[in-house]
């Protein structure tokens, strides 16, 4: 659908809802992407999705169904759908009527690609056919996904809000086996044409090659250097459990601490809507995005606060508008490298879970690339290990920060933590 | 729907395709969310769209749409068959032989959840999050019945046609109580069932509030966990978890083929390792069962259109067969799927996924005390909790609900922040008694995330209390 076509859409929901208050959501996805495993091509999917969400209140009381058909002959039985299901809810006492009127939105253009949202296939064949290529030609087994996907918004709300939205985003990620010694990678831009194919094959050939033979790591006290990919790892549990709410609750690592130190002077996190990634102009509710700060100088300056505890307590309604960027310094993963006398080079975590969540403590694995280090130089690949460790520890003993890399939701760079003593768990 | 089915195929046939199916799907899903005593969702999301996937030269395309539009139809049916033929060869597929399958299947249903009256459900969730927040110290709870209605349609260029209809129901309860700066939690659930709100009646969800209350409380004034080598006294909800992730896993055949060593993981289980590897102690008896009454992966005929089966994954310890489907069946030197291929809905392109499997337990008398009786030093533990395992499935750590300390036979105090690790044959191994079968207890899983594009998926898991010895236990702190 165009832009009109979806706002139009969205409009009408919300004038057929037929009560004191309604936000209607429209949504239209597409992804297209070719999957591949043992050096063969396991899946070749182009699929589509429409979405209505329409939500209804009526001063006191608050109801949603989301629907998928997008007809505008069907609207009407949505609704009535909508205020019957709004009859039998309950009183909510956190009743929020939709935002006000003229919310002013962002028009973030930077997040869509034309070519991108037109899905040819050719392409992605062609870079998977490199990827399997490159595998077969140096003995190694490739397993992985290349996409071309597209996501468009509408949101329109009974205060008279009416916007959209568009993004698109090309995305290769693959690993390649020998034996029991493997490599990763994930690269993801707007724009299929800024993915860096070949270079990043070569890279995960050879860092497969060097990571034969592993062996267990030596008990003792190492730096810890991590890759983007695997600061992000990490670092993607903080917006997961940074809220206002939880906080004044009790039930979190961030408890009355908004003002307080909570990581090293070099540690900083925000939200940039022109960022590496460019964010979302505005969320569900139909709230405008804005630039935010939310670590600065290792200080928690803000937390992502609802419309109803942002009323109650005095701070301002924030959320994470879909991008979020650690602080970067200089300088790439090897020359983090070459300024450790001993440490352990990590490229990826995995299957990371809470351990305890009010101290933020977390265990996960290292998977597909972990390297002893020393004098400034990789000496040999170590086998995986499991560790316990609380991220917000880490991020107060940063010795270094690299350049960042468009990782996860944002801009993360490759870091040098100081020394932490081998097992990793208590 | 059926005709869309059927038309569809038809226009597959027309084409010319090595093979075809279209799977259309109804879902209508219904949730009911209390926080802190409060309403705070009340929604209804019905979904409804077709999937296309074809064969064309060894090669899958497939392609979906929502909703029912025929231009969006033929849309879809044109972008399969254009992105298998843009594989150009590098695909492979051979599926395995299968009878033409054609049937209905209506999964147990003795009261449909949607005739229920929401304002019934509100008020049950009401009394358990009132009983909850009964005590100032419990400063957060969490209430939701969930409903889903799934009708689905399958036809294929073959002449397959089969159509299921089943309803799965889920009620859950959690308190969490914060005292002294500490936060912990208790959980009631034991999951989804296919099945209608008898499932609600028969949960005892009515009394859960208070119970969860209290033992929030217990656990966040119970001491911290010793560390050392001790033995572990589990329970059926906390063992869904753990076989799981070390044996459902690692028993999936795409993973053995590496087709997942990208983002879920590869499995350390070997192809050569069928009738011969030891994975457990003679104890060890898990059969997978995708007949299982109410298990949440019984749906008839899965997506392959392979009937619901039943089979030992391992027998007396030793690890008997991958779970497959029709795709990856021959490459695991099997002759037919035993039928695991499943997609999250019509937007997924159908991968294989864990069957319900459960660890079998006998009529022996044996009680949880029996078991404890036994243990000089070691754990009891209730209900699931942390869980962590590395990508080949072979070493975990996992905490746990709620927690005793056993010493000398004998439960003596509450605990909290247990985790403990292990290897998964050295676990499985280690495992010297299981309860009577009356205690057995079950959990179905409805958020199994594999795949990419990432899909989640259902599956029932259970156990009687079962015993391990010598297990390495940490304190979570």
């Amino acid at each position: 659908m165009t832009k009109q076509e979806m706002m139009d859409f969205a409009q009408a929901a919300v004038e057929a809802a037929g009560t004191p208050d309604a936000v209607a959501v429209l949504t239209e996805k597409r992804n297209a992407s070719v999957r591949f495993g043992q050096n063969r091509i396991t899946q070749n999917l182009d699929v589509f999705k429409r979405e209505l969400r329409l939500t209804v209140g009526d001063g006191e009381k608050q109801a949603s169904i989301t629907s998928q058909k997008i007809d505008i002959h069907a609207l009407a039985g949505i609704a009535e759908e909508a205020r019957a299901l709004l009859v039998t809810s309950a009183p909510d006492p956190e009743y929020m009527s939709p935002v006000a009127e003229n919310q002013k939105y962002p028009i973030i253009y930077q997040a869509w690609d034309e070519y991108t949202a037109e899905c040819h296939a050719t392409p992605r064949m062609k870079a998977v056919g490199k990827v399997i290529d490159a595998a077969e030609q140096n003995g190694l087994i490739a397993a992985g996904i290349c996409s071309m996907k597209s996501r468009k918004i509408a949101i329109a709300t009974s205060t008279g809000n009416i916007t959209s939205h568009r993004s698109t985003a090309a995305e290769l990620s693959f690993t390649m086996d020998k034996g029991l010694a493997s490599s990763y990678t994930e690269i993801s831009e707007t724009a299929w044409g800024d993915l860096a194919i070949d270079s990043e094959i070569a890279t995960v050939v050879d860092q497969t090659l060097s990571n034969e033979n592993a062996t267990e790591v030596e008990p003792g006290e190492y730096k810890i250097i991590l890759e983007p990919e695997a600061t992000w790892n990490l670092l993607m549990f903080l917006p997961w459990i940074m809220n206002a709410r939880s906080a004044d609750q009790g039930t979190s690592v961030f408890s009355g601490m908004e003002g307080k130190k909570m990581a090293g002077d070099n540690f900083g996190l925000s939200s940039s809507l022109l960022g590496g990634r460019p964010g979302a102009p505005f969320n569900e509710e139909g709230l405008p995005s804005e630039d935010v700060v939310w670590f600065e100088n290792g200080v928690l300056k803000n937390l992502p606060c609802d419309r109803f505890t942002a009323q109650k307590t005095n701070r301002s309604p924030l959320f994470i508008p879909n991008t979020l960027d650690m602080n970067g310094g200089e300088g790439s993963v090897q020359d983090l490298i070459s300024e450790v006398d001993k440490g352990i080079l990590i490229r990826r975590f995995w299957y990371i879970r809470f351990v305890d969540q009010k101290t933020l403590k977390l265990t996960g694995m290292t998977r597909d690339g972990v390297f002893l280090v020393e004098n400034g130089k990789i000496v040999k690949p170590l086998k995986d290990f499991r560790w316990n460790w609380r991220p917000l520890e880490l991020f107060s003993n940063l010795l270094q920060i690299g350049t960042c890399e468009r990782k996860g939701s944002g801009l993360i760079p490759p870091v040098v933590i100081d020394k932490q003593s081998f097992p990793f768990t208590d | 729907m059926k005709q869309l089915v059927q038309r569809a195929v038809e226009m597959l046939k027309g084409i010319g395709v090595d093979y075809g199916d279209v799977r259309a799907e109804v879902i209508k899903t219904e949730s009911t969310d209390f926080r802190n005593a409060r309403l705070e969702t009340c929604q209804t999301i019905e979904t409804e769209g077709l999937g296309v996937r074809v064969l064309v030269n060894g090669s899958w395309g497939f392609s979906a749409c929502t909703g029912f539009n025929k231009d969006d139809i033929d849309a879809a049916v044109a972008r399969a068959v254009s992105i298998a033929k843009a594989t150009g060869g590098r695909g492979k597929v051979e599926l395995a032989p299968l009878k033409v399958q054609q049937g209905i299947y209506s999964g147990p249903c003795r009261k449909n959840p949607f005739e229920v009256s929401r304002e019934d459900k509100i008020a049950l969730l009401q009394k358990a999050s009132d009983d909850m927040m009964k005590d100032s110290r419990i400063k957060s709870s969490y209430g939701q019945l969930w409903f889903e209605k799934r009708d689905r349609i399958i036809g294929s260029t073959r002449g397959d046609l089969i159509e299921t209809d089943l309803v799965f129901t889920q009620p859950t309860l959690m308190a969490t109580a914060v005292v002294n700066g500490d936060a912990q939690s208790r959980t009631f659930q034991e999951g989804a069932r296919i099945s209608g709100w008898e499932w609600v009646e028969e949960s005892g969800i009515a009394s859960w509030g208070e119970q969860a209350r209290d033992q929030a409380l217990m656990k966040v004034l119970a001491d911290e966990s010793p560390s050392g080598e001790m033995d572990l006294l589990l329970d059926g909800l906390h063992l869904s978890l753990t076989m799981h992730e070390s044996v459902g896993h690692p028993t999936e055949s795409d993973r053995a083929l590496g087709w997942e060593a990208n983002m879920a993981g590869r499995s350390f289980v070997q192809l050569s390792d069928q009738g011969s590897l030891k994975y457990g102690s003679n104890l060890v008896n898990f059969i997978a069962d995708n007949t299982m009454p109410f298990g949440v992966a019984s749906w008839g005929w899965d997506d392959d259109m392979v009937p619901g089966q039943k089979w030992y994954t391992i027998k007396n310890g030793i690890f008997q067969e991958f779970g497959s489907v029709r795709e990856t069946a021959l490459l695991v030197g099997k002759q037919t799927s035993n039928g695991c291929c499943r997609a999250m809905d019509t937007q997924c392109f159908p991968i294989n996924r864990q069957p319900n499997f459960y660890l079998e337990a006998q009529e022996n008398g044996v009680t949880p005390e029996d078991l404890a009786s036994d243990i000089k030093h070691g754990i009891w533990i209730e209900g699931r909790g942390s869980f962590s395992i590395d990508q080949r499935r072979e070493s975990f750590q996992f905490g746990g609900d709620l927690f005793w300390e056993i010493k000398n036979g004998k439960k003596v105090r509450p605990l909290k922040k247990v985790i403990y690790r292990s290897r998964t044959p050295k676990f499985w191994g280690s495992l010297d008694g299981i309860a009577d079968k009356k205690y057995f207890r079950s959990m179905g899983l409805l958020t199994c995330g594999k795949g990419e594009p990432g899909q989640s998926a259902r599956m029932t898991h259970g156990a009687s209390f079962s015993r391990f010895r010598d297990i390495e236990v940490g304190g979570g702190k």
